[in-house]
């Protein structure tokens, strides 16, 4: 840590782009921007060899904010964004930032396959149990008795949808919670899950100050994971349906092998090399 | 917190600056949130504070006298509380707030950065490392007398200030 | 078969059979055989509803010259057996002049067969099989096919040797022996056709027009395939995803096609050309991407195999009747071009083209094939080499403050990918200024639609934007797999001294209307020929184009493709 001059060093200052968020003051976004500068920083990584990408809702205008390639995509595809990126370009670091909305309701089937394909990119979802952008509806994540949308009078009644334990089911190779409010902790993860070979997926807790105002009791609530993580798929998964929800780190770490496309057995081929296939 | 049990001036400065850089960064942040939502008082007080953070940081370059101080990586480095000592919590913030809550949010930066320094006068390497220490301790003690003061003219507000007569935007 | 045969330019010859009797794989081995020999063909097949053991037919148009459509009348049709062979009497269009040779021991011959009234004869067909060991019936249908349009043995066997080979010799020599005794056997029927391949002969291909498109893929440059399966389209995923590897690209079968065409704009915003290939299902799910793709100004290309809709429809059969959609489907105003193939042979050169014109616009592109085009296998000449390739203007030295949506003459602004410092920039569905960060400024709205739009309709598409050919106050105006038949109906017209002029669009979308009034100059009657119900061709004709007064439609929805007879008939109605 010592041992590069500040000179040379990048800090996570470089990695913020000059537009100015547009989220709420107190947002846990503010400080998700700040953990995913604070990583890439650590990470020493060049700027323009990142990329971050993103869906619909507050959580997905954060590629603008940062200083690195981004694309602000349509809502819910932003894992198929970033598995096209990853797999034309491999030797790029590709970051999916999501919502609890954008990421398990509109976007829930390429959730799943993300996981299951094990692509090496790092899926950021910031849950906040609400839809921001569009006044604060219930998201797949709400609590049922949640009660404060005009559109789900008295609650939804709906139990909420468990990401990380789907992660696991779905083959993730690392899973993590994490809590906005501890910037660093919460950049210490999201480090680990970029050097982590496979998919791997960080889920936030990043309270709705606007429509949740109760999150700001969630800073209460977390603690660190009492235990050390696991590389059993199903010994994590018990311990995260059982959990009060709230523990924070590493929560599943395998080494199942990475997504790779096949490579080409010899040198690669011009066009012209197809042409005797059709040749009679 | 993985402190060296005995650290040596260039340490100490090395700590100091990346204290006052990442604060002011942070107070940046934040009057740029004001900014955005037009709250300009705030906009402009936490445009002071962060100038008033890179000044200290300037100030504490210039005592490095040209030598290159280490890079204060923030996750290699862990402060003793979630951040940097000056580092304000920018959850607690609101678009409404008020000078008072923007100058009590400071002054608790400045009391854990004395705490901070009291800490490393502490585990100093030598001499010259220690008087460091409690040269920045007595700074910091001056910082939060300031604040204090600056306080003191931003009586806290009564109840309801942070209510908002319009509705919420939609937005996508 | 019998010495009074008379010379042909093209005979269209059909094998069926059901259950696993080989018809496709039969039907396949003589047209390679007829290549060889130096003649052209065209294979479509036409087959029933189950995955396997289903009844299937193969009909080879065998022609002298190239053909492209199917023919007017089916002249000898084969069948192996008679099981569900009514299904398909609309497609094979049996008439007096045809003849059916069915098995001597197979039941009695389907009704809508027996009505066409075409001469039924039978062969002992499964018994000749039988007679040999390990003898398989369409080997025999193959060798009656062989005599009738006088193929030599050899050039049978050659290719029975390369079919069977990974079989072994046994079954290599069972199906000689049961060619041979087809070819025997056929020699008591009088069957009065007989090519004779041209002299000269031109390097040939056999390809169809998903394999076509997917090499003309490669050729423009694509290396990053993202798709779902669906029919017609999954043989060019087939066909490209080992392809692929070999040229250093890769593809990735997705969850959907939401994820395809999300993917493939991920993989081209990284700066390496992306296709992806649907049908008409497909396209539907992605046209909200598409829409994306048009407002952060990444190129990609996609390929619609049409079949018949809507909904699921008729998966297995062709209709130009995904237009609609694919012009005007996207929300908001969304320039974007779409380019349709005009026949086989040209789905290389088209999506070849596609990928050129996407990269160079920095846009979507469509391309339009159908099941006719897709599914069908052609003998043709060897493709020529085109220049087009995918040359995306890219900023290698960004400098400081960089605008990636940066107002240009042209309307195409270079960009980054990323890799390249300085070049950093966030691509955006909102709307966005030129340095791209999200804007609802009325002036950047109405900036970046201009540039969006000027892009497409300043730059030069050349004389690849229609094939036009021919003079005459008739013009017939048409599109995609339609162009063929009209083609013919056409050379026909001529001979009988009806001057027609051809006008089949290449590029669909932007619209062309000088280039299309200078093409119509001295027509005065236009037949306009399409493969839909509604009509939507000559809609779109009518809404972007000057027509002339007098308009005839010939409009038909699949899955029957034209015939050059019906054109013909609408030509000499429109005269």
């Amino acid at each position: 840590m010592d041992a590069t001059p500040m000179s040379e060093a990048l800090t996570p200052r470089d990695y913020k782009s000059d537009i100015k968020p547009v989220w709420c003051p107190g947002c846990g976004d503010y400080s998700v921007l700040g953990s995913i500068t604070t990583a890439l920083a650590e990470l020493q990584l060049p700027p323009e060899d990142v990329a971050v990408v993103s869906g619909i809702g507050c959580s997905s205008r954060i590629p603008a904010y940062a200083n690195t390639y981004g694309f602000h995509g349509v809502h819910g595809r932003s894992l198929a964004l970033g598995t096209g990126l990853k797999v034309a370009r491999p030797e790029l670091t590709v970051i999916v930032a999501s919502g609890d909305g954008d990421g398990f309701s509109i976007g829930g089937n390429h959730f799943l396959h993300a996981c299951r394909r094990n692509i090496d990119l790092t899926y950021i979802v910031m849950d906040n149990r609400v839809y921001g952008m569009t006044k604060g509806q219930p998201s797949p994540t709400t609590e049922p008795d949640w009660a404060e949308s005009a559109l789900a009078p008295g609650g939804t009644g709906l139990r909420p949808f468990h990401p990380l334990v789907i992660a696991l089911a779905s083959g993730a190779s690392f899973v993590a919670r994490a809590f906005s409010g501890d910037l660093l902790g919460t950049a210490a993860l999201i480090a680990e899950a970029i050097q982590h070979e496979g998919f791997s997926f960080v889920e936030i807790l990043s309270p709705c100050v606007t429509f949740r105002p109760d999150e700001r009791e969630w800073r209460k609530q977390v603690h660190p994971s009492p235990v050390e993580p696991t590389d059993d798929p199903a010994r994590a998964a018990r311990r995260i349906m059982t959990d009060d929800g709230f523990n924070t780190g590493i929560l599943f770490s395998g080494e199942r092998s990475a997504y790779a496309p096949a490579r080409p057995e010899g040198p690669v081929v011009e066009p012209a090399y197809f042409e005797a296939e059709f040749a009679v | 917190m993985n402190e060296p049990k005995k650290i040596t001036v260039e340490q100490m400065l090395a700590r100091a600056f990346a204290i006052e850089r990442e604060a002011q960064a942070r107070y940046a942040d934040l009057a740029d949130q004001m900014l955005v939502h037009n709250n300009q008082e705030l906009a402009e007080l936490f445009g002071k504070l962060a100038e008033i953070e890179g000044k200290h940081a300037t100030k504490i370059k210039q005592r490095a006298a040209g030598a290159e101080l280490p890079y204060i990586s923030p996750l290699a480095y862990r402060w003793p509380g979630s951040e940097a000592p000056e580092n304000v919590d920018i959850s607690v913030a609101h678009y409404l707030m008020t000078p008072h809550h923007a100058l009590k949010m400071a002054l608790a930066g400045e009391q854990r950065a004395v705490d901070y320094f009291e800490d490393m006068a502490k585990v100093a390497a030598d001499g010259a490392a220690k008087a460091l220490a409690e040269e920045f301790v007595e700074e910091e003690r001056e910082h939060v007398a300031l604040v204090k003061a600056w306080l003191a003219k931003y009586p806290e507000p009564p109840a309801g200030w942070d209510e908002d007569d319009d509705p919420p935007m939609l937005q996508e | 078969m019998t010495t009074s045969a008379t010379e042909r330019t093209s005979v269209v010859l059909a094998i069926n059979g059901s259950g696993g009797a080989g018809a496709i794989t039969a039907g396949s081995m003589l047209l390679k055989a007829a290549a060889r020999a130096g003649l052209y063909g065209l294979l479509t097949r036409a087959v029933g509803p189950q995955i396997r053991g289903g009844e299937a037919v193969a009909i080879l148009r065998l022609a002298t010259a190239p053909v492209e459509c199917a023919a007017d009348r089916c002249d000898l049709q084969i069948a192996i057996d008679w099981m569900n062979a009514d299904r398909f009497a609309a497609e094979l269009n049996l008439g007096p002049e045809s003849l059916v040779i069915g098995d001597a021991a197979a039941e009695e011959v389907p009704e809508a067969i027996a009505e066409s009234g075409a001469r039924i004869e039978a062969l002992p067909i499964a018994e000749l099989a039988k007679s040999v060991k390990g003898g398989r019936p369409n080997m025999v249908a193959l060798g009656i096919a062989a005599a009738a349009i006088g193929l030599p043995a050899e050039a049978l066997e050659a290719e029975i040797v390369e079919t069977l080979s990974s079989k072994g010799e046994a079954a290599i020599e069972a199906s000689k022996a049961a060619l041979a005794a087809g070819m025997e056997a056929a020699s008591g029927i009088d069957f009065a056709a007989k090519l004779t391949p041209p002299d000269k002969k031109e390097k040939r291909w056999i390809i169809s027009g998903n394999e076509a498109a997917g090499l003309g893929a490669i050729r423009g440059g694509v290396r990053f395939v993202a798709a779902y399966p669906i029919t017609p389209a999954t043989e060019i995923l087939e066909w490209m995803s080992p392809a692929l590897v070999k040229a250093g690209g890769s593809l990735v079968q997705a969850e959907d096609e939401l994820a395809s065409i999300n993917m493939i704009i991920g993989a081209s915003y990284g700066g390496v050309p992306a296709l992806t290939a649907t049908s008409g299902p497909g396209l539907a799910l992605m046209l909200e991407s598409v829409g994306l793709a048009i407002a952060s100004e990444v190129p990609v290309v996609i390929v619609d195999v049409m079949r018949g809709g809507p909904s699921t429809g008729i998966p297995t059969k062709s209709e130009q009747s995904d237009l609609n959609m694919a012009l005007n489907g996207c929300h908001g105003d969304a320039p974007h071009i779409v380019v349709a193939p005009t026949s086989v042979a040209d789905c290389l050169f088209t999506t070849q083209w596609a990928v050129h014109l996407a990269e160079a616009m920095q846009v979507p592109t469509i391309v339009l094939s159908d099941q006719f085009l897709g599914q069908a296998k052609a003998v043709i000449d060897r493709p020529a080499d085109v220049a087009f390739i995918a040359n995306r203007k890219v900023e290698t030295a960004p400098a400081e403050g960089y605008r990636r949506y940066a107002i240009t003459a042209d309307g195409v602004s270079p960009m980054t990918v990323p890799g390249i410092a300085g070049g950093q920039y966030t691509a955006d569905g909102l709307e966005h200024n030129p340095r791209g960060t999200p804007s609802t400024a009325a002036g950047d709205h109405a900036s970046q639609l201009d540039k969006r739009a000027d892009k497409l309709t300043k730059f030069d598409y050349g004389q690849h934007w229609a094939e036009i050919d021919g003079d005459g106050p008739l013009a017939v105006i048409t599109w995609g797999s339609s162009t063929a038949p009209a083609r013919e109906a056409i050379e026909i017209a001529r001979a009988q001294g009806i001057d027609v002029k051809l006008v089949a669009l290449r590029l669909l979308a932007p619209s062309r209307p000088d280039a299309f009034a200078e093409a119509l100059k001295g027509v005065e009657r236009a037949l306009v020929v399409e493969q839909t119900h509604s009509g939507q061709f000559l809609r779109h004709l009518r809404a972007e184009y000057d027509l002339p007064g007098e308009i005839t439609h010939l409009c038909r929805p699949g899955p029957l493709n034209f015939r050059a007879q019906d054109v013909l008939a609408a030509i000499k109605e429109a005269k």
